[in-house]
């Protein structure tokens, strides 16, 4: 019976992945500060803490205003790119669009040992904002993954028939070329943010003195006691990351349906 | 039909266009007249498109002159030209309704909203969808978005309109549907069609005359009968349709009489105006058209010459059947075409068979 192993593999490989995480929520509302089995009792306890923890709630502002920004920029950067990679010929085009990808594959910590190096040699203050800049640079390579399929799918002749019918090439980007590729500005500005918000290595280095949402997390790591709340913070991120990564791929495929074309694949 | 049928719509002088280091367009000169439906003809990779897209503005030209209606378009961009396209892709706006997508163009046009309207409901009556207005555009068929092209290009009045291989992406039936369209269509506007095809037969059907062209360069332009009777050179003819050909030399020329020694044929007199162009490389032959060559059944006598023949291949298409015979003294098998007539057999391979001919029917390239 193949069928059988394969059956049991993957029924292997999907708990690997998936049941740590379904220990979160488990732990989240169980009445115990250690983290073991058998389960003491429900509570909602370590929920209602997060309301009373000042320095969570510092380290949540600053990663919504860090992932925020990192999703406008990279998402914009992600545009120019994309549009450049996929209309206009250029010299050494492969290698430069390679260059931008690099970071997707580059060791983390190499890129946020060097920036670093980089910032304090330059003088520059570590604050929200060169974590904001070590996200883009982190960023910039997915959005250009999603924004690339986006305006690869645009037929050319669109253009040239706005342009044929009396457009100018500015109203045609508005009227037809931004329209169309709407849907995976949307995506990648969601994923982005979704990256953005749980990235740990370059906001460890960069933050300075601030601290952002995966920081404070790491950090909390040292007092027992405050593990369960880790747990109920966990449990409301991995929805939050579910929800978002389910509205980007939403609006990729709509995006896909709208132009009529077929579907290739995606990050989901 | 307004416009005058002498009047030049579009002129190209010595046209040149390089990619780099490769000769797209090698010194194209032409004229096309107002108000005909002109095709460009020619294998792909020719500049067939590469012409055409310079007529509207998307390709620049390295040198030479394209002038529309008079105007030289040397410093007129493409959304300021007189010419509108149907795209091959169609090129229908995904995100908009068939409406939109018809009423596009009058964007910046001053008229009140409900002429506009009214303009978009006859340029889809015009084009047979009245009632698709609604909806949305890319849930059409493949003929309906060439509808909506057309219709969209239309309704800016153009001078010229410009169609890039608009049914290669049809089905036969509805190919052959969408010809007869255009062409009613185009005497019903009476504005400049121009045509890029690769299809031979599609050309001939629709056009009013047709530039050939070969490699960058127009290599005949003439109306459709002239282009399949006297092709300029074996090439042209090796295009359009089917051309048979056998080796001849010229025996004698005097006045506008050429004695000719064609294998297979024998002794001919052709008109000087069958002779009419290059060869190419293989030398002199003589070439004939598939249905010029008649087998003769019993009974029946050749109103012209005749010959003996041998069957070689038999292809039957319900109304034609084409053969290939050998004619006596020759070894290469020629196609001949007969229509069925009811009550006359197919022949069998190997039959010996007389068949007629005429030497008025025969062209020749030196």
């Amino acid at each position: 019976m193949q069928g059988g192993w394969f059956r049991g593999y993957a029924f292997l490989y999907l708990a690997f992945l998936y049941a740590p995480i379904v220990l979160l929520p488990i732990f989240a509302f169980n009445d115990a500060t250690v983290i073991a089995f058998p389960l003491s009792g429900f509570t909602t306890k370590w929920f209602a803490k997060l309301w009373v923890e000042p320095a969570l709630h510092d380290a949540l502002k600053n990663s919504l205003i860090i992932a925020l920004c990192t999703s406008v920029f990279a998402t914009a950067l992600g545009v120019f790119a994309a549009r450049a990679s996929t209309r206009y010929v250029f010299p050494a085009k492969a290698g430069i669009m390679g260059m931008i990808m690099l970071p997707l594959v580059l060791p983390e910590i190499i890129l946020a040992v060097a920036l670093l190096v980089v910032l304090l040699g330059l003088g520059v203050p570590l604050s929200i904002f060169t974590v904001i800049a070590g996200h883009v640079l982190v960023c910039t390579p997915f959005a250009i993954a999603i924004l690339s399929a986006s305006f690869q799918s645009l037929d050319k002749s669109l253009e040239e028939a706005a342009y044929d019918l009396g457009e100018t090439p500015l109203s045609t980007f508005r009227l037809i070329i931004l329209p169309l590729v709407m849907p995976g500005i949307i995506s990648s500005l969601l994923i982005t943010f979704t990256i953005s918000l749980d990235e740990f290595i370059m906001a460890f280095f960069l933050a300075g003195t601030e601290t952002t949402l995966p920081v404070y997390i790491f950090s909390q790591f040292r007092f027992p006691q405050a593990v369960p709340v880790i747990m109920a913070l966990g449990t409301i991120l991995v929805l939050l990351s579910i929800a978002l990564l389910t509205f980007a791929e939403y609006f990729r495929r709509r995006g896909i349906a709208r132009t009529g074309g077929k579907d290739t694949g995606g990050f989901l | 039909m307004t416009s005058d049928p002498q009047k030049t719509m579009i002129e190209f002088q010595d046209v040149h266009k390089y990619y780099g280091d490769y000769h797209a367009l090698r010194g194209i000169t032409a004229t096309i007249r107002a108000g005909e439906f002109f095709s460009l003809l020619g294998p792909s990779g020719c500049g067939k498109t590469t012409l055409l897209r310079t007529i509207a503005g998307f390709e620049g030209i390295s040198s030479g002159v394209v002038m529309i209606d008079g105007k030289s378009m040397a410093q007129v961009p493409a959304n300021q030209r007189p010419t509108n396209m149907v795209f091959q892709s169609y090129a229908i706006f995904p995100h908009l309704t068939v409406e939109q997508n018809v009423g596009f163009g009058l964007r910046k046009d001053a008229r009140p909203p409900a002429d506009k309207a009214r303009a978009v409901a006859e340029a889809l009556e015009m084009v047979g969808l009245r009632g698709f207005g609604a909806r949305a555009a890319h849930a059409l068929s493949g003929g309906q978005r060439q509808r909506v092209a057309l219709a969209r290009a239309l309704i800016l009045k153009p001078k010229v309109l410009l169609l890039d291989e608009p049914l290669s992406a049809l089905d036969k039936k509805m190919r052959e549907q969408m010809q007869m369209e255009l062409i009613k269509l185009q005497r019903q506007v009476g504005i400049t069609f121009i045509l890029v095809t690769h299809d031979q037969e599609e050309a001939l059907v629709m056009s009013d005359r047709i530039a050939v062209m070969f490699d960058g360069e127009i290599a005949q332009l003439a109306d459709p009968e002239t282009l399949y009777r006297r092709p300029n050179s074996r090439k042209v003819a090796d295009f359009i349709g089917t051309m048979n050909f056998l080796p001849a030399r010229i025996v004698s020329e005097s006045g506008d009489k050429v004695e000719v020694d064609a294998m297979g044929f024998g002794h001919v007199t052709l008109d000087s105006a069958q002779i009419t162009g290059a060869a190419g490389e293989g030398g002199s032959v003589v070439g004939f058209r598939p249905e010029t060559l008649t087998i003769l059944f019993d009974g029946q006598t050749a109103t012209d010459r005749e010959s003996l023949a041998v069957v070689d291949e038999v292809v039957y298409y319900g109304d034609m059947t084409y053969y290939d015979i050998r004619l006596d003294g020759t070894d290469k098998p020629m196609r001949l075409s007969m229509r069925n007539v009811f009550g006359r057999p197919v022949l069998d391979i190997g039959t010996r068979t007389r068949v007629a001919w005429s030497p008025g029917a025969l062209v020749m390239f030196r």
